[in-house]
């Protein structure tokens, strides 16, 4: 009997194993017939983020375009994404690789064109270079060559609530500090929170305390501070530490948001909690879609004598790359470019960022925030991109560790800069 | 002898499988993680040796902060120990006492260790929300206004407000261990000591605490290598914020290896929490085995 129960069991194996030889057989004439090639894209457009529309669309577009090309997108939480690529880069397994990566530009691509992770598309822009200002690709540029597609332009912009403004006698955004500072008092009195700023995350502080900085000691000392070419030691940037330390002491900021991240935090400004919410342009879709009459501007100058009100934070931060273990490293490089391009068309008419690339195409249905946030752009006279982005891993983070400390008030200017200066020179 | 021998590789066969899992899955990663440790390295590029650089500067910086952060961990230690265990312990005595309802608190009990931690987090965010969190409403509308806080957006109050979630969700693992242990005592002992007149509470002091201290043991290992190694709703609840008031070993390390691109220090830290968990656990069972 256990002769014959050990027959059948080793036919059974036999055969599974058998099962498993076919599969594998049946797979390659398939191969063959089949020429699809699929091109996994990794970016952080999930359900919730604006960009997503403009991806879809674009994919879209493309697939239809090119018959044979099948795109294959994946989303992930902007904070879990960093990890996320990081740990998929350092792996190395070119199956868990993606073939386009969304990545940010400046120091965070840079890591990938360092380790050779990222490859070069200069041959691919060739047949671009009337559509896209080399300007565009500079924070993409390493060593001469182009890593990059931007797939959208944002500068950081002051949304406001114009009806709430207008209840405390204000018809305009403030465009100096001394009327900010009256402004934010009057709703203040008035048992309203000006500010909305998620603690939580700590990208978000910058979003308020790099324009201010901007706006202190102007665009080229800033710019050269976050390229390690010059000291955080100036007596200005201490200033505008305690100018926003000056703000959050006076209530002009939201106390809970500390404990809020960044949805909770635009979702206040949006059901008309706060008056003001400071971030990246890729909101005004959102913010021209509430249902109070929404205005934009910049922070107020600070300091004339180095600044102006026209210089701000922002640029073409958002990219798409491409991984050079791709299998399909030419389809991939194509499709990067090509995509980075209607992605940057889409989000522009959605009101989702400024276009990077030349625009030739129909604007008229774009909504009249977006068209305010274009002449801010404009009338632009210096840009300097966001402190994390342009700042290499580690220096960012100690940077941003040190923001956060003045979120908290447990340190303030002086401190902010003695520390920076010992920790990062 | 023959068979002996034969008896040998048999069982050597049958062994190895798992020998080999073993090293796969858990000696090569220490080893690894040791090996990256000694070098200077952001996961891509060239790998720089720098001996032991790492670990001097893993207790000696103050931008690190892994003092702070092992000093947080050991005081979710002593919580879990001192407060957890005991909750655990209390609960495990009196349902083993065939309570009514006795397997339906018991399920009640160890939910949450069924719970994933991410859904953990959310449901303790929104308990603690500053603005419609079920605490702070509870809190004004019994007149304690003063008392309403922003429990993880402050420092004097994040680490408190991350430990009670912790805490809470695992008290029904370790009350199902003790639990089980409180089971396993023979029921003659209890008897015999009843009839001798022992009350509830000396059955449990002289019959039932000596007889489950293995249990104990372990559940005491669990808990402090448990905290040691706490992750996921400290991650979730405020990533080790605000001002790093919150920040764990694990939390630090992810900081290290995937934001800040300093795989050599991650790796350091990994090391580190590899060796303090060994070292606790013999620790804590020698210990058990000087009080045996």
């Amino acid at each position: 009997m256990k002769k014959i129960f050990a027959l059948i069991l080793a036919l059974c194996m036999v055969f599974a194993l058998a099962a498993c030889g076919a599969q594998g057989g049946s797979a390659k004439p398939e191969e063959k017939t089949n020429e699809e090639i699929v091109l996994k894209l990794w970016c952080i457009a999930t359900e919730s983020d604006a960009n997503r529309p403009a991806y879809l669309q674009a994919i879209a577009d493309y697939e239809a375009a090119h018959p044979g090309i099948k795109i294959e997108m994946e989303a992930f939480e902007n904070e879990s994404y960093k990890t996320k690529i990081k740990a998929a880069m350092m792996g190395g397994d070119t199956e868990d690789l993606p073939d386009i990566f969304f990545s940010w530009s400046g120091a965070f691509l840079g890591e990938f064109v360092n380790a050779g992770r990222a490859q070069c598309l200069d041959e691919n822009f060739k047949a671009y270079a009337d559509k896209i200002p080399e300007s565009m690709l500079s924070t993409t540029t390493y060593e001469g060559k182009h890593y990059g597609v931007p797939t959208t332009f944002n500068i950081v912009a002051m949304y406001a609530n114009m009806d709430m403004l207008a209840e405390v006698g204000w018809d305009h955004v403030p465009q100096t500090y001394e009327d900010l500072c009256a402004c934010c008092d009057a709703l203040v009195a008035a048992g309203k929170i000006p500010f909305g700023c998620a603690g939580m995350e700590t990208w978000c502080v910058t979003e308020y305390l790099e324009p201010i900085i901007i706006k202190s000691i102007g665009y080229e000392a800033l710019d050269k501070i976050f390229a390690g070419e010059a000291t955080w030691n100036d007596p200005d940037i201490a200033k505008s530490v305690d100018t926003l330390q000056d703000m959050i002491k006076k209530g002009y900021f939201d106390p809970n948001g500390a404990a809020l991240g960044n949805d909770e935090t635009k979702a206040n400004f949006l059901a008309g909690k706060t008056a003001f919410y400071q971030n990246g342009s890729w909101n005004t879709g959102e913010v021209a879609g509430a249902s109070f009459k929404s205005g934009v501007g910049l922070f107020p100058l600070m300091n004339a004598s180095r600044s102006s009100y026209n210089q701000t934070i922002g640029g073409p931060s958002d990219v798409l790359a491409v991984c050079s273990a791709s299998k399909n490293v030419d389809a991939a490089s194509k499709a990067a470019v090509e995509l980075g391009k209607e992605i940057c068309h889409y989000n522009f008419l959605n009101a989702v960022g400024m276009p990077a690339w030349a625009v030739d195409y129909d604007t008229s249905s774009l909504s009249p925030l977006m068209v305010e946030i274009g002449k801010l752009v404009n009338s632009c006279e210096g840009l300097v991109l966001f402190g994390d982005t342009a700042m290499a891993a580690d220096p960012a983070q100690v940077y941003l560790s040190y923001v956060d400390q003045v979120y908290g008030c447990a340190i303030d200017g002086e401190g902010f800069v003695a520390g920076l200066t010992k920790d990062l020179g | 002898m023959q068979r002996m021998y034969s008896k040998k590789v048999y069982i050597l066969l049958f062994l190895l499988p798992a020998l080999i899992l073993f090293c796969g899955v858990l000696i090569a990663p220490i080893g690894a993680s040791a090996y990256f440790s000694l070098f200077d390295w952001n996961g891509f590029g060239a790998k720089v040796f720098v001996g032991f650089n790492n670990y001097k500067e893993l207790f000696t910086s103050n931008a690190i902060g892994f003092m702070k952060a092992l000093r947080n961990s050991l005081l979710l230690a002593a919580l879990s120990v001192f407060l957890q265990l005991p909750l655990a312990l209390g609960l495990a005595l009196t349902l083993g006492k065939k309570i009514r309802g006795e397997r339906l608190f018991l399920s009640i009990y160890f939910m949450p260790v069924l719970i994933s931690t991410v859904v953990i987090g959310q449901l303790w965010l929104k308990i603690y929300n500053p603005d419609y969190g079920v605490l702070n409403v509870f809190l004004r509308s019994i007149g304690l206004e003063k008392w309403a806080k922003i429990w993880l957006g402050t420092k004097e109050t994040a680490l408190g407000a991350v430990f009670v979630p912790t805490l809470w969700q695992y008290v029904g693992y370790h009350m199902l261990l003790l639990y089980a242990g409180v089971k396993s005592v023979p029921p003659e002992l209890r008897e015999a000591a009843m009839l001798d007149g022992a009350t509830d509470g000396q059955v449990n002091r002289y019959i039932v605490l000596p007889y489950i201290k293995p249990i104990i043991r372990i559940s005491v290992i669990f808990a402090v290598t448990g905290s040691l190694k706490s992750f996921d709703l400290i991650y979730v609840l405020t990533n080790g914020g605000p001002l790093h008031s919150t920040e764990v070993p694990s939390t630090l390390m992810i900081n290290m290896l995937f934001l800040r691109n300093r795989y050599g220090m991650g790796s350091t830290i990994a090391v580190m929490l590899i060796v303090l968990c060994f070292g606790f656990a013999l620790l804590i069972s020698a210990i058990f085995r000087e009080e045996k």
